[in-house]
């Protein structure tokens, strides 16, 4: 295993008090919340095992073999689960759709829902995941719409709708600064520090102003 | 040598980029000048950003006419040698940006009307650029960063363009996504366009913090956590393109 100090970006010497506040940190950051439906969640998880570990190890050893019950916490594990198979629908198609998606296999689960007659309201949600992994999130927001306006008492379907409406803000942000375009400061904060242009459309396009 | 290069270089490298030696350039031939030392992933992204750009400018050379299809055409003929080199060395991802710069003009065509597929002709353009990494992890966390970022580049550029596109008659995936009318935002899709914006740069940084960036961490910190929703925002308040215009204004009395 790596050196646990470097697993929490700390030295050595630092106390158990900014320990623990580098293990919150990092573990706000990698929270599954931050990765929900994120195709990349895995890679979160495993990220957070191995800060778990990494605290895990430092506080065993600075408590001493023998007491280990000062290294007790809460340590942040779970959470970064993937859609039930159980589709509330009933049907077979659509829960094979579910694990074609949890498994990462989006072309299976868009030929399937493709060959899948009945737009219901399962079919709609499971369009939206699939349409939230591919990064169209604009048609993923008004499939699982769909789905809650075909099914309100579905609170899979309602939590997802309710993620496309705040769930990008509500996520982790250094500092606590706010994040979203319609709540970011426009001048103080980053104004000061914006200074270059990036072309991407080669010949005079589109300017981004990184800070 | 532009921001695209360098941003695609910041991202393609391993963030170990300390050494830098002095020589003088085509730009600067008499006084020496600090220059990174060149490595594979420096390569990478030059010959990528040579593909990109040229196969943008023979792009531009369809959408214009008169003096500006022949500046298109002058930047074309400039770029040709360094092309024929790069995509001799890179064809696969010559092949993919030819495909999917003609799945974008095939839906400028139709009229489009989905953002989602407008913009993912050109982010899974941008997204390509990460194949050729080794690492199986960065290869998925720059993928997944770039077709976000060109997700977004592509959206914002749309929504910067909305008015002159209104007055032009020239397709705009966003006008019609929201049937805006003149160009003009409502309250609503203006917040809906942004959400969507936002959910775009979430998938950027959750992706960027997967991955240690080196020396490159405090730029792209600021630029994915502060400089994108600034853009996004001034573009949103039809103010991106005054203090842009004011900039190179400034610029221009100065020189």
């Amino acid at each position: 295993m790596s050196n646990p100090y470097q697993v929490l970006g700390v030295s050595e010497t630092a106390t158990d008090e900014e320990i623990k506040k580098a293990y919150r940190d990092l573990a706000r950051k990698y929270h599954p919340d931050n990765y929900h439906d994120n195709p990349l969640a895995d890679l979160a998880q495993e990220r957070m095992k191995e800060i778990n570990a990494a605290y895990e190890q430092i506080t065993k050893e600075r408590s001493g073999a023998a007491n280990q019950t000062r290294g007790a916490y809460n340590s942040y594990g779970g959470g970064y689960q993937q859609y039930s198979t159980y589709s509330s629908s009933g049907s077979s198609v659509l829960q094979q759709v579910r694990i074609a998606i949890n498994t990462g296999d989006l072309s299976r689960a868009e030929a399937l829902l493709a060959n899948y007659s009945d737009h219901n309201a399962e079919w709609n949600f499971l369009r939206g995941a699939v349409c939230y992994r591919r990064g169209w999130m604009d048609e993923a927001k008004r499939y699982y719409q769909t789905a809650c306006q075909m099914d309100p008492t579905n609170s899979e379907y309602r939590q997802a709708a309710d993620f496309m409406e705040h769930g990008a803000q509500r996520g982790y942000q250094p500092n606590g600064v706010p994040f979203g375009t319609e709540v970011c400061s426009s001048s103080d904060m980053c104004g000061r520090l914006c200074c270059a242009y990036l072309l991407c459309n080669g010949c005079g396009g589109m300017p981004i102003i990184c800070c | 040598m532009n921001y695209d290069f360098t941003y695609l270089a910041i991202l393609l490298s391993d963030g170990n980029e300390e050494r830098s030696e002095d020589s003088r350039c085509y730009a600067s031939p008499v006084k020496k000048k600090a220059y990174s030392v060149s490595n594979s992933s420096m390569e990478l992204a030059a010959d990528e950003s040579v593909i990109l750009a040229y196969w943008q400018i023979c792009d531009g050379i369809m959408d214009h006419r008169g003096l500006k299809k022949l500046k298109y055409l002058g930047s074309c003929t400039l770029l040709k040698r360094a092309y024929r080199k790069a995509s001799a060395l890179r064809p696969a991802f010559d092949q993919q940006v030819r495909d999917q710069l003609k799945i974008l003009r095939e839906l400028e065509e139709q009229n489009c009307d989905s953002i989602d597929r407008a913009a993912d002709a050109f982010a899974g353009l941008l997204s390509n650029a990460a194949e050729e990494i080794e690492d199986p992890v960065r290869r998925r966390v720059l993928t997944q960063m770039l077709y976000h970022l060109g997700r977004w580049v592509y959206l914002v550029d749309a929504a910067d363009d909305l008015q002159e596109d209104a007055k032009s008659g020239n397709y705009n995936p966003i006008a019609l996504r929201y049937q805006l009318s003149n160009g003009e935002w409502t309250n609503e899709s203006r917040h809906e366009f942004a959400l969507t914006l936002d959910h775009s740069i979430r998938m950027m940084t959750t992706s960027y913090e997967l991955w240690n960036f080196g020396v490159w961490t405090p730029i792209l910190e600021t630029t994915l956590y502060k400089g994108l929703f600034q853009v996004g925002k001034a573009v949103l308040d039809g103010t991106f393109h005054r203090e842009t215009n004011r900039k190179r204004r400034l610029r221009n009395s100065n020189e």
